[in-house]
């Protein structure tokens, strides 16, 4: 016993979930609902979960998904994930029927820094990278006093077939400039080429850009940015097996102060950076 | 409920593992620290460490492949800001060092034994050592025995030696280090796998080749703490794909003093919470009022 300095446990952040509704809404893309007990703390747009199905050990490790939607209530609280089916473990999701239990550790990781925020605020999306920034979006449009709403949003799809998300978006934006790899929606044109085409319409004084989507989208736009001075917040995807910090599975190569750099922890010290600082080529190749 | 490795008192035979509970604050929220036998901290190597490019982990059957590299943020740094945190709980602190070379391991031991709520060195022999053609300090008796001896010479702690499953013949390894004067073993460390994208034809993992945890290595593991039970008169720490009480207490009545609990904190959070309750009913259930009175009771068959 260390006497008087004895640590006190706090309550730990892991729910039982009931589904609700675990929907299809695209191909391949679904949406599913989760009733979770209402001390599951309100989230901060970019954070996610670590999911996996009550009692199952195949797949083996939980899977991190970020947070859609959020709404709390006395008796329980609703949690949306938008995810895609990838692999293995979204896939098992996919096959999960209403009254099904899950088990959700979080919310995990680090949100988007929202302290000074410029008149201009510009999402970039691609895929399911539309998730944490409509959450974002939501949030922005309920402290905004003002109903018109000043974000400005580029959601990138490959396809009409895999658009998701849209109608929520189109809710909370002054603009909502679609675009889809083979122009069947929107332009055509990868999301940051089209948004490229619109950045003289910015100036990074106005302008603050916040960016999610698969590597080699988010790879282009800091090729876009590189000379600019414009901010941007990315939301990172990676591989995880805790989520918590402790297994050091999902680094990333971040630019240090030092002009060197170092491995962070996509869950814990993320999974938004500043689009500036990383570091994309692999180091050793 | 309470076990002794050696000089090292533990409230409870339930232990993290090393590089699966970080330094402890990252499950603060999540169980209790006062209730664990011990804490095994992350790795700790003289200078800080980059650890390995991504991608490094993937999930198998019934397990996952790591290759972190060893990432940490080195000895000094430790006991700077690590250490204050960790020496608030009744968890034993036990410290993980590991080097490249034999000097390393001296300097780092050097370092840590007169940490303040220090409990035990962890050494891992499971590395490469890069003055040997990097082959690991753990696949030949002698340089186990010479790594122990150096560890031993420079701290008054307990000394764990942390085996490596990768060699012909594990219980030799526990041998050498037992007569170099460790306290105790613990086993296993992973064992050493890859898996390959079926897309790409490349492996999963930037460094080709990890280490292999979980469920899947249980039985494995199971065989070389009863092996090596057997064959040493140290204390043994067993390891490697507990998830359960019921994997734990397997351990246990092979021989294992302790138990560590590694990737299953990753599945689960709690699990070592789980575990000790479980451990506890057990005894319970079965009219047991001493874990000691179980273990190393194994019954063997008559041929």
């Amino acid at each position: 016993m260390s006497g008087a300095f004895k640590k006190v446990h706090m309550a730990g952040n892991i729910y039982i979930g009931e589904i609700i509704g675990n929907e299809e809404i695209q191909e391949n893309c679904f949406l599913m609902r989760i009733k979770i007990p209402p001390r599951f703390e309100k989230p901060l747009p970019g954070q996610f979960v670590m999911i996996r199905i009550a009692g199952l050990n195949d797949p083996f490790l939980s899977r991190p998904i970020s947070i859609y939607s959020f709404s709390s209530g006395k008796q329980s609280s609703l949690l949306e994930l938008l995810y895609r089916v990838v692999g293995k473990g979204t896939q098992i999701m996919a096959g999960l029927i209403e009254g099904s239990q899950v088990e959700i550790n979080g919310p995990l990781g680090n949100g988007f820094h929202t302290k000074s925020l410029k008149k201009n605020i510009v999402m970039i999306s691609g895929g399911m990278g539309i998730a944490p920034l409509s959450l974002f979006l939501e949030t922005l449009s309920r402290k905004s006093s003002s109903s018109s709403s000043v974000a400005i949003m580029y959601p990138g799809f490959q396809s009409l077939s895999a658009a998701v998300g849209l109608e929520k978006v189109r809710k909370v934006c002054r603009d909502v400039n679609v675009c889809t790899d083979d122009g069947t929606l929107g332009k055509k044109g990868f999301v940051t080429q089209i948004f490229q085409k619109d950045m003289k319409n910015f100036t990074p004084e106005n302008t603050s850009i916040f960016a999610c989507g698969p590597k080699e989208m988010l790879k282009a736009l800091a090729k876009l940015l590189n000379k600019s001075k414009f901010v941007c917040q990315v939301s990172l995807e990676e591989r995880m097996a805790c989520g918590t910090g402790a297994c050091m599975g999902c680094a990333v190569a971040v630019k240090d102060q030092r002009g060197g750099f170092a491995y962070k922890r996509v869950c814990a010290d993320g999974p938004v950076f500043n689009l500036a600082d990383i570091i994309w080529e692999d180091k050793d190749q | 409920m309470a076990v002794k490795i050696g000089r090292l008192k533990l409230n409870n035979p339930v232990m993290t593992a090393s590089g699966t509970f970080g330094y402890g604050e990252e499950y603060a929220d999540y169980i209790d620290l006062n209730k664990l036998g011990a804490i095994v901290v992350k790795g700790l190597s003289l200078k800080p460490r980059l650890g390995n490019p991504p991608p490094r982990i993937m999930e198998t059957t019934g397990g996952m492949l790591n290759a972190v590299g060893l990432q940490n943020i080195g000895v000094d740094a430790f006991i700077e800001e690590k250490m204050p945190f960790l020496r608030q709980y009744d968890a034993k602190i036990v410290a993980n060092i590991y080097g490249e070379t034999y000097d390393d391991y001296k300097k780092v031991a050097r370092k840590l034994s007169s940490t303040k709520g220090l409990h035990a060195l962890e050494v891992n022999i499971s590395c490469p050592n890069v003055k040997n053609g990097g082959l690991s300090f753990g696949s030949d008796p002698e340089v186990a025995a010479r790594v122990t001896r150096i560890v031993k010479d420079e701290t008054p702690l307990p000394v764990i030696v942390k085996l490596t499953p990768n060699v012909t013949d594990i219980a030799a390894i526990a041998e050498a280090v037992e007569k170099a004067g460790a306290d105790a073993v613990s086993l296993i460390n992973t064992l050493t796998g890859m898996s390959v994208d079926l897309k790409t034809r490349r492996p999963h993992l930037r460094n080709i080749t990890g280490g292999l945890s979980g469920p899947a290595i249980k039985p494995v593991a199971l065989r070389m703490v009863w092996q090596v039970a057997q064959r040493v008169s140290i204390p043994v720490i067993g390891l490697g794909g507990i998830m359960t009480a019921e994997d734990a207490l397997e351990f246990l009545i092979v021989g294992a003093r302790a138990v560590q609990i590694g990737t299953a904190n990753f599945v689960n959070p709690q699990a070592t919470m789980e575990i000790v309750e479980g451990i506890r009913n057990y005894l319970v259930v079965n009219k047991i009022k001493d874990i000691n009175e179980i273990i190393g009771t194994f019954k063997i068959p008559l041929s």
